[in-house]
């Protein structure tokens, strides 16, 4: 069975030292399961606080009518996991468990599955397939214009194009053996995905909000321009549960394009002498294809067919929410706000550019749907 | 020709090779969830 690497969380061993310590360039190695505990713990502990912490504001608002901001589990999460990244450090025993915050992700999204009936995942996933292809079409030919305008290396520009185009990390990991990048270009790609994906945390629902728009809508707007799944998953979250679920399904349909863009982007580099020629294109395809959409699409079919009872449904939808709650911790704990001004000023301008540009766009075309009655 | 801001050094990340594939780690354990709901061994689970 093949092994699967998983981007390590960007956080420093120490928060008051500038540069990274001499031996956390020494490459980790393979985890074994006691090696995962404390980190998985910690993601456990932190999404855990988080909930308590809502609960807590919960019972001072609706018990003792104090002034207390309803702040959801979500917020919270985020927050106390960027307060530990950022502030207190991430020690390294704790590192090879917070890369698994990418398991209780994908395991979330397989289980909200239950959520979804078929015909709406042929329908909306199907009318999200179509916007896709537009977004795709309009953010490569961009992100490339970008990339030329401000002098980015050509792979670097590539690389920026695949992770803001499509789902950003995962994307950009994908395409990094496919085009043969340097690995300099593919560590700043992802600081600036990584570093977009952050800055969406906070502008999407305030303009979800101040544009009145609808669960459904927005949720498939920050499946459609934010880039990276967990970030997105968690954009969609802070707007709403109904919001939350409809930008998984949105950001399913976008990321199953990864295999053909990044085939077409090997290819091109192929062309050009300058990255390996793709011998077997299918196999390359169902390689490159993020296979835990077909889990979502079981247990969807599963709960179509009547196979659980509607209370059965609500626990599956609950196990759901339990495996993100990990995931949202590991969202805050791999966001080091360092990369903001290590990364240079140039890939993050294109990003940013880009980022506002498919933002602009797909918030068009999810209106366009809505308003011309394409979407229900 | 490549710019002072995009040739430094970013900071080095590292992959974590776990011994199987995470989808479909992911695939396996939701499924087997699914089915140990549906038979009543986990029951009423809320959030």
């Amino acid at each position: 069975m093949s092994t699967q690497t998983i981007p390590m969380p960007i956080a420093a061993d120490s928060p008051s030292s500038s540069a990274a310590p001499p031996d956390s360039t020494a490459p980790l190695k393979p985890a074994s399961l006691p090696g995962l505990f404390p980190g998985v713990a910690l993601l456990f502990g932190i999404g855990l606080l988080g909930k308590l912490l809502q609960n807590a504001t919960t019972i001072l608002r609706t018990r003792y009518h104090l002034p207390v901001p309803h702040i959801e589990y979500v917020v919270w999460a985020i927050i106390l996991g960027l307060i530990v990244s950022n502030f207190l450090g991430v020690a390294r025993i704790f590192r090879p468990g917070i890369a698994t915050y990418e398991l209780w992700l994908k395991l979330g999204i397989v289980l909200v599955g239950a959520r979804f009936l078929l015909q709406d995942v042929l329908h909306i996933g199907g009318l999200s397939l179509l916007l896709v292809a537009v977004e795709l079409a309009l953010s490569l030919s961009v992100m490339t214009l970008l990339g030329r305008i401000f002098r980015l290396p050509p792979k670097l520009t590539s690389l920026l194009a695949i992770g803001s185009s499509i789902c950003g990390v995962t994307a950009i990991m994908a395409a990094q053996g496919a085009i043969d990048s340097d690995e300099e270009d593919t560590s700043t790609a992802i600081a600036a995905i990584l570093t977009l994906g952050a800055i969406a945390l906070v502008t999407f629902p305030a303009i979800g909000h101040s544009l009145h728009m609808g669960q459904q809508a927005y949720g498939m707007w920050a499946g459609l321009a934010v880039d990276n799944t967990a970030e997105s998953v968690a954009t969609g979250a802070l707007y709403g549960q109904d919001a939350g679920r409809w930008t998984i399904l949105a950001k399913t349909a976008r990321s199953s394009f990864i295999g053909f863009v990044v085939l077409g982007y090997a290819v091109y580099w192929a062309s050009k002498g300058k990255a390996a020629h793709v011998k077997n294109k299918p196999l390359f395809l169902w390689q490159k294809f993020p296979k835990f959409i077909l889990g979502f699409l079981a247990i969807s079919i599963l709960a179509t067919a009547g196979f659980f009872t509607q209370g059965q449904l609500n626990s599956i939808s609950s196990l759901s929410q339990w495996a993100f709650l990990p995931a949202f911790a590991g969202v805050g704990l791999r966001t080091n706000m360092r990369d903001l001004v290590d990364q240079g000023w140039r890939p993050l301008a294109v990003g940013i550019l880009g980022e506002v540009f498919i933002a602009i766009v797909t918030l068009g075309l999810v209106f366009w749907s809505y308003n011309h009655g394409v979407a229900r | 020709m490549a710019t002072p801001e995009t040739t430094r050094p970013a900071q080095p990340r590292h992959g974590l090779k776990l011994p199987i594939n995470v989808d479909l780690l992911a695939i396996g354990i939701g499924l087997a969830l699914a089915v140990l709901i549906r038979f009543g061994v986990i029951h009423q689970i809320s959030f």
